[in-house]
């Protein structure tokens, strides 16, 4: 079992609103300058869960289940900043109050998955409250890897072995290269996701990237987020895809941090027997993985 | 020298003031976290920077990302969009009010998220007697910039005059383009996925092994440089084969993820554009741009 400092966590109520769907200019340019209309950010999504397929979605950026955010600036941030994937969610208001949902990911909004019953009573403007816990979170014997955005419950899951030397092992979906992360480098690793860059849809097929799935555990090389998000030879970061592809230049599925750190000391493999995602952890979303 | 259709480009001004620097006030915690987790306090973007100049190192300043010279900025959303779109490097700057009223400069460089800054050269004596809030007037030229025989190539922020500069010679059906240096993808960094019609795309510094490696460790401002496997056409991501073309508009950061900020000047999805390393390939030698002696 590995040493965290659990037992000094604080638990803390944040909340938000089922969020609507809102559009600016109808079109969006591809990478080749071919202007699309697509489904995006927000709403309650009825259809795409956690451990879903990220790609082949006729939307760009598709956040699964429920998105939530809070319309005050300073309750936003604090949703943002203490929610962790993982967390419990209830419905506090509407026709779904008292429903069980769990947070699963951080992107313009703060993504909640509930059951298909739930996601139906939904109504835009549900309150929705987490029990944040998580922030704060350490390795007591590892303090040269940072970790984020990560529950006790999450944590408990990733199979993490200890290895000696400082080193930890533990299992990913895939693996992605450094030079394949792309917006989100201009963000702190304490916010959002940082996506990964789908449009050479070769080189994905090529590094066995283009059959990732919502909720996967992924292995970025050469990648410190220790304190912000950059290269660094060596480093390896441990992150969660959040949400599903865009046609975007520079965009795609998007990769929120786990664990950070700016050696080598967490090593990894690909696990093709479990497949190491969220879905299949907690046990929530998409139901074939587990 | 490359054929364009520079003589039916719309000539416009666009607007803006010299802009504040800016601080978050109260609870006064202003630092930036560098790339090792310590809080520094540093001056950073925006101003009349006296001492930066275009020809200079992008290294070793105590200063975060600077916008050499002065940097503008259109109070009005809208406005300020199309400074940032229209203005070309290597267009006139004049200076509209204040002390250096008719004073003229050169653009130079933009900056991206979170600034929105157009970045402008001007004489040590004009820089003397700018004021912060004073107006300046770009004279936008060379958006809508074509290279005729290259549909392929794209062409943002880059203004005639400069293209002609450039030294840029048709070999093979291809376009060879005199560099400084030549940026690997993974050290492509903030700006990523982000527009390139204008704004900047950082050249990562955390690792220094890495810039060296690359001959990244010794540039200036002002350099043209190649990202090599970078399509900006439709905002800047990665593709194998790709290449853009840009300059060094900005110093080094302190931050994971940012260091030098480049402004785009041309990209080749398919990869037209054959980089090709040279010395003195700088804004101040190609324009002649008096920065009070050439440093370059």
């Amino acid at each position: 079992m590995v040493r965290t400092n659990r037992d000094q966590l604080v638990e803390m109520a944040v909340w938000g609103e089922a969020w609507p769907a809102a559009l600016r200019s109808p079109y969006r340019p591809n990478d080749r300058g071919e202007a699309g209309v697509l489904m995006g950010t927000a709403g309650v999504i009825l259809n795409v869960r956690v451990g879903d397929p990220a790609y082949g979605w006729a939307g760009d950026h598709v956040e699964p289940g429920v998105s939530i955010r809070n319309r005050e600036d300073g309750p936003e941030h604090a949703l943002h900043y203490l929610a962790c994937i993982g967390n419990d969610a209830v419905v506090v208001s509407g026709e779904a109050a008292g429903a069980r949902g769990v947070m699963t990911g951080e992107h313009a909004h703060i993504m909640v998955d509930f059951e298909p019953d739930v996601l139906e009573q939904i109504a835009i403007g549900d309150r929705i409250q987490i029990r944040a816990v998580g922030m704060g979170l350490e390795m007591l014997d590892y303090p040269h890897i940072s970790v984020r955005k990560m529950s006790p419950r999450l944590f408990d899951k990733l199979r993490i072995e200890e290895l000696g030397d400082g080193r930890i092992r533990l299992p990913v979906a895939a693996v992605l290269p450094a030079y394949m992360m792309g917006s989100g480098a201009e963000l702190g690793a304490d916010y959002v996701d940082q996506d990964m860059i789908s449009n050479d849809r070769e080189t994905l097929a090529a590094l066995g990237l283009d059959n990732l799935r919502i909720g996967d555990i992924l292995a970025i090389q050469d990648h410190d987020h220790t304190y912000n998000r950059g290269y660094r030879e060596g480093a390896v970061t441990i992150g969660l895809n959040n949400h599903g592809d865009s046609f975007m230049t520079g965009h795609g599925p998007g990769v929120m941090d786990l664990l950070s750190c700016a050696t080598d000391k967490i090593e990894y493999y690909v696990d093709t027997q479990q497949r190491p995602n969220l879905a299949a952890y907690l046990g929530i979303g998409n139901k074939s993985l587990a | 020298m490359v054929a364009t259709n520079h003589d039916r480009l719309v000539t416009m001004s666009v607007q803006g003031n010299v802009v504040s620097p800016g601080y978050p006030g109260i609870p006064a915690i202003p630092h930036q976290i560098d790339h090792e987790g310590r809080p520094r306090l540093l001056p950073a973007l925006g101003g009349i920077v006296y001492n930066v100049r275009l020809g200079d190192s992008v290294y070793g300043w105590a200063g975060d990302n600077i916008e050499p010279g002065v940097a503008i900025k259109s109070p009005e959303g809208p406005a300020n969009q199309a400074l940032n779109v229209f203005a070309c490097v290597g267009n006139q700057a004049v200076v509209m009010s204040g002390n250096a009223k008719g004073a003229i400069g050169t653009v130079t460089g933009k900056s991206g998220r979170f600034a929105e800054h157009v970045i402008l050269a001007f004489p040590p004596d004009v820089l003397d007697r700018l004021a912060i809030g004073d107006k300046i007037n770009v004279r936008a030229c060379g958006v809508g910039m074509t290279v005729r025989d290259y549909p392929g190539v794209k062409l943002k922020s880059l203004s005639p005059p400069l293209l002609e500069s450039m030294r840029i010679e048709e070999n093979d059906q291809k376009l060879t383009v005199p560099v400084k240096a030549v940026v690997p993808p993974e050290l492509v960094g903030a700006g990523s996925g982000l527009t390139s019609e204008s704004g900047a795309i950082c050249i990562q510094s955390m690792d220094r092994n890495a810039l060296q490696r690359h001959g990244l460790d010794a540039l200036r401002l002002g350099d043209i440089v190649a990202l090599a496997d970078y399509d900006s056409a439709w905002g800047h991501g990665y593709r194998k084969g790709s290449v853009g073309i840009g300059v060094v508009s900005s110093t080094d950061s302190i931050k994971a993820g940012y260091g030098p900020g480049v402004t785009l000047l041309m990209t080749a999805p398919d990869g037209e554009i054959d980089p090709m390393v040279m010395d003195r390939v700088n804004l101040v030698d190609l324009l002649g741009i008096d920065v009070g002696g050439a440093k370059a």
